[in-house]
């Protein structure tokens, strides 16, 4: 298997195109450790062309940003890029984060079954984040959506710094308590609604296969 | 207590559960804001009101969230999971 990273970059609607906006975090923390970076964007994150890099280049790490559910991750236009049944051994011995919601609760063990190296890590509940309406045409200015969407970063970029699985996932939680409690110190009323969304996100991360997977 | 009447003390904590879902989603939620609830979409205050109130997928999920919030701060699951990251 080659260290490098392949990212799924949908932008379909709002989620999607703040998921993947965010996700330039990444791709510059892997360009500047000299880590390989195939972006799949818009219509080239469909089935066929991800099956065909993942395959192709077989690099380790996978960021999937999409919608899910507890069987699939989706790609552009929803179309299903892995599926329970269908594809899930794709992502045997590869360090997939899923930022999708719910394939934490079934697709993620299935596709850990066979696995030795690997992990996965993702939700067993629907990922949640605030954004403000006001900044929708430049995501990555929205300081509301990035109390969520940094913790969440933070996952794959530790796994990029060379961090066991184990230790991403702790570190991804823990940011999460860090901005519940930078939320809770703001004192507004918006306040016990964003700790309310960060603590769904807090409990739902799971990781699942082997915790000692490394890049 | 018979099933009648347990059926109706359930409607009625469940449309209790609701106000309080409601209100909070009022109290806390600015109106420049919206919440993104996985595959779902996107939403405004009002909609997710509006979901709450009709007691479909999306609004039973947002109740669901806010209701694992208030537990975990009634257990302390909540106080406990911030004072580990305190001193950072």
């Amino acid at each position: 298997m080659n260290k490098g990273v392949i990212i799924t970059l949908p932008r379909h609607d709002d989620v999607t195109e703040y998921i993947s906006q965010f996700s330039k975090e990444i791709i510059d923390e892997a360009q500047s450790r000299g880590i390989p970076v195939k972006e799949l964007k818009d219509k080239s994150c469909s089935l066929v062309e991800f099956e065909k890099i993942v395959n192709g280049l077989n690099y380790k790490l996978i960021v999937l940003n999409g919608h899910g559910s507890e069987d699939a991750i989706c790609g552009y236009k929803n179309e299903v890029l892995v599926q329970i049944g269908v594809n899930e051994q794709i992502l045997k011995d590869k360090l997939t984060y899923a930022r999708s919601c719910d394939a934490g609760v079934k697709l993620g063990p299935e596709a850990m079954k066979l696995n030795d190296c690997g992990c996965f890590i993702g939700y067993e509940l629907p990922f949640v984040f605030y954004h403000d309406s006001q900044r929708e045409t430049n995501p990555l200015k929205d300081n509301t959506a990035r109390l969520f969407l940094e913790p969440s970063n933070a996952i794959p970029i530790s796994l990029l710094k060379g961090n066991l699985a184990k230790q991403a996932h702790e570190n991804g939680k823990r940011f999460i308590l860090k901005n519940i409690r930078k939320a809770l110190r703001q004192k507004t009323n918006d306040a016990v609604g964003f700790a309310e969304g960060l603590w769904n996100n807090y409990m739902g991360q799971v990781l699942l296969g082997n915790p000692e997977a490394v890049l | 207590m018979n099933e009648k009447s347990s059926t109706a003390h359930r409607e009625e904590i469940s449309e209790l559960l609701k106000e309080l879902v409601i209100t909070r989603i009022e109290a806390q939620m600015p109106s420049n804001l919206k919440m993104s609830i996985g595959s779902y979409g996107s939403f405004t205050k009002n909609q997710l009101i509006q979901h709450v109130t009709d007691d479909d997928e999306i609004g039973r999920q947002v109740m669901k969230m806010h209701i694992r919030f208030i537990r975990a701060q009634a257990n302390g699951q909540l106080v406990d999971a911030l004072n580990s990251v305190a001193d950072e």
